[in-house]
C-alpha cells in the first residue's frame, strides 16, 4: 500500500495511514472528512471485518474508483 | 457478511436493476440449452420443436400485453428495442422526456448528430411529463414521440394512455419504454395507443438477454440487424430460444400474480418508509406517491452520500442501488433526480430500494434497521 504522509488514525493514533485507508474513509463516510480511521478501527466502528473491507477496496479498484 | 460472499444471507432489494429468474422459467428454459438445442431455422424435427417453443412464447407474451402474436418481436434486451425504434427515424423531429433511460437518451443524441432535432420534455417535481407541454412541443415534422411508461429510478408512472390517444389522432408514431412496468402493473398496448413498446424479460423474473419489442401491425420498422429471415425478416440472428421460452413463462406468472404482488410490495414500501421515518427525521421520498410502481422507493438522506450508504449496506449483505455514478472518484448526480429539481447534493444522497417477488417483511425490517444504523454511524463519524 502506498503511504500518505501525516495522516494518522484519529481513534488509535496509528501513524501514516495508507492511501487505501484514507480512500476507504472518503468513500464510505464522505469526501469532505478531515479525520480518518485506520482499517482496524474502521472495521470496529462499522462492525465489519478487515477482510471484508479489503475485498471492498479491491472491488473499488476494479471499478476504477480514482480515490484508491 | 459481504454481499458477494454469501448467497444465504443476501438480501436483494434492487429488483429494478434485475430480478432472480423464477423456478418455473428456469425449468422451462433449461431443456433448450441442452436436450432441445436445435436451431429454430432448421427444417428437421429438432429445429421445428425449437421454432414451436418460440411461437408458444410469442403467444404468451402477446396475450400478456394485449397484442397479436405477429406484433411481438424478440430482441436481445430493452436497450436493443429502444435503440431500434429511435434509430429508425431518418428526418424530422423527435420528442422524448428528460428522465428516459440512457438507451433512449443516447439514441436521441445519436439522432442529433445526424441533424435530427430532438426535444427533451421537462418533468415536474414528482417526475411527471405534462401532456400540455407535449402538445406545445409537437411540430408538423414530428415523426416520433418516446416517453417511458414508468421511471426506473423513482417509479413514477406517466400518462401514456392520454398521450397515446392524442398522438394517435395526429398520426404521430408513439413509443414507450415499458421495461420497468411490464409484469408489475397492467400493460395493454391497445389501451395505451402505442405503436411501439419495449420490455425486458430479466425485469420480470425471466432471463437476461431477452428483450421484447411490440410493433403495431402496419407500422414500418426497417431492420436494425441484417442477416437471415428470423422474426419474420424483421430481426436477423439465431434466436435466444431458451431466453425466449423463459420470457413466455415469466410474463405469464407475473401477470397472473400481479394484483397480489402489487399489494404485497406496497405494504413493504410503506413499512420501509414508516420504519425509516421513526428513526431518521430528515429524508425525502422522490417520485409520485399516488402513481408509482408498487415496489420502488427512492429516498434522499440529508447529509449522507448515497453511495456511502449503499456500500455500507453491501457490507451487511444488503443490495440496494444509488442513483449516482462514480466516475473518476467523483460521483455524478442522476439526470433523473436533477430533472426533478433536486440540488446536486440531494441527488447524490439518494438510494433506491426496489422490492420484488422474493422479498419479505422480515427483510424489510433488516433493511430499515441497517439503513438507520449506517446513517447514524456516518453522521457521527462526520462530526469528528
Amino acid at each position: 500500500m502506498k503511504q500518505i504522509e501525516y495522516v494518522n488514525c484519529f481513534s488509535c493514533g496509528k501513524k501514516q495511514l495508507s492511501k487505501d485507508e484514507v480512500a476507504l474513509n472518503k468513500k464510505m463516510i464522505g469526501r469532505e472528512i478531515k479525520q480518518f480511521y485506520c482499517l482496524k478501527c474502521f472495521a470496529e466502528y462499522f462492525d465489519v471485518t478487515t477482510e471484508e473491507l479489503l475485498i471492498k477496496i479491491q472491488e473499488f479498484k476494479e471499478q476504477g474508483c480514482a480515490l484508491f | 457478511m459481504h454481499c458477494f460472499e454469501s448467497g444465504d444471507t443476501l438480501i436483494y432489494a434492487d429488483n429494478a436493476a434485475t430480478t432472480k429468474i423464477s423456478d418455473n422459467a428456469l425449468k422451462q428454459m433449461l431443456p433448450f440449452l441442452q436436450k432441445q438445442y436445435g436451431n429454430p431455422s432448421s427444417q428437421y424435427s429438432l429445429g421445428v420443436k425449437a421454432k414451436r417453443a418460440i411461437e408458444e412464447a410469442r403467444q404468451r407474451v402477446s396475450m400478456a400485453l394485449g397484442a397479436l402474436p405477429s406484433e411481438i418481436i424478440f430482441t436481445s434486451g430493452g436497450s436493443e428495442s429502444n435503440s431500434w425504434v429511435l434509430s429508425s427515424v431518418t428526418n424530422g423531429h423527435v420528442i422524448t422526456s428528460s428522465i428516459e433511460h440512457h438507451s433512449v437518451l443516447n439514441a436521441c443524441h445519436a439522432l442529433e448528430h445526424k441533424g435530427i432535432e430532438v426535444t427533451y420534455l421537462p418533468v415536474d417535481s414528482k417526475g411527471r411529463v405534462s401532456l400540455d407541454r407535449l402538445k406545445e412541443a409537437i411540430r408538423s415534422e414530428t415523426k416520433l414521440v418516446s416517453i417511458m411508461l414508468a421511471n426506473n429510478e423513482i417509479g413514477t408512472i406517466q400518462p401514456i394512455a392520454k398521450i397515446g390517444e392524442y398522438l394517435h389522432e395526429r398520426n404521430i408514431l408513439f413509443h414507450t419504454d415499458a421495461v420497468q412496468a411490464v409484469g408489475h402493473i397492467p400493460v395493454h398496448v391497445k389501451q395505451l395507443s402505442v405503436d411501439f413498446l419495449t420490455a425486458s424479460s430479466h425485469k420480470f423474473n425471466g432471463a437476461k438477454g431477452t428483450g421484447i419489442l411490440y410493433k403495431r401491425n402496419g407500422v414500418l420498422l426497417p431492420p436494425l440487424i441484417f442477416g437471415g429471415a428470423q422474426e419474420e425478416g424483421t430481426r436477423a440472428g439465431t434466436e435466444n430460444v431458451a431466453g425466449i421460452v423463459a420470457a413466455g413463462y415469466a410474463i405469464n406468472e407475473s401477470v397472473a400474480n400481479m394484483t397480489a404482488m402489487a399489494d404485497k410490495l406496497l405494504v413493504m414500501i410503506q413499512k420501509t418508509i414508516s420504519g425509516i421515518r421513526s428513526k431518521i427525521p430528515n429524508f425525502i421520498v422522490n417520485g409520485d406517491e399516488n402513481n408509482r410502481l408498487p415496489g420502488i422507493v427512492n429516498i434522499v438522506f440529508d447529509g449522507v452520500a448515497g453511495d456511502s450508504l449503499m456500500h455500507l449496506l453491501d457490507l451487511k449483505g444488503i443490495c440496494v442501488s444509488t442513483s449516482s455514478a462514480c466516475v473518476s472518484g467523483k460521483d455524478q448526480p442522476s439526470h433523473v433526480l436533477m430533472a426533478l429539481g433536486l440540488t446536486e447534493q440531494q441527488a447524490k444522497s439518494a438510494i433506491r430500494i426496489s422490492y420484488g417477488r422474493y422479498n419479505n417483511l422480515d427483510e424489510v425490517e433488516t433493511i430499515v434497521a441497517n439503513i438507520c444504523h449506517a446513517y447514524d454511524k456516518i453522521i457521527a463519524a462526520k462530526k469528528y
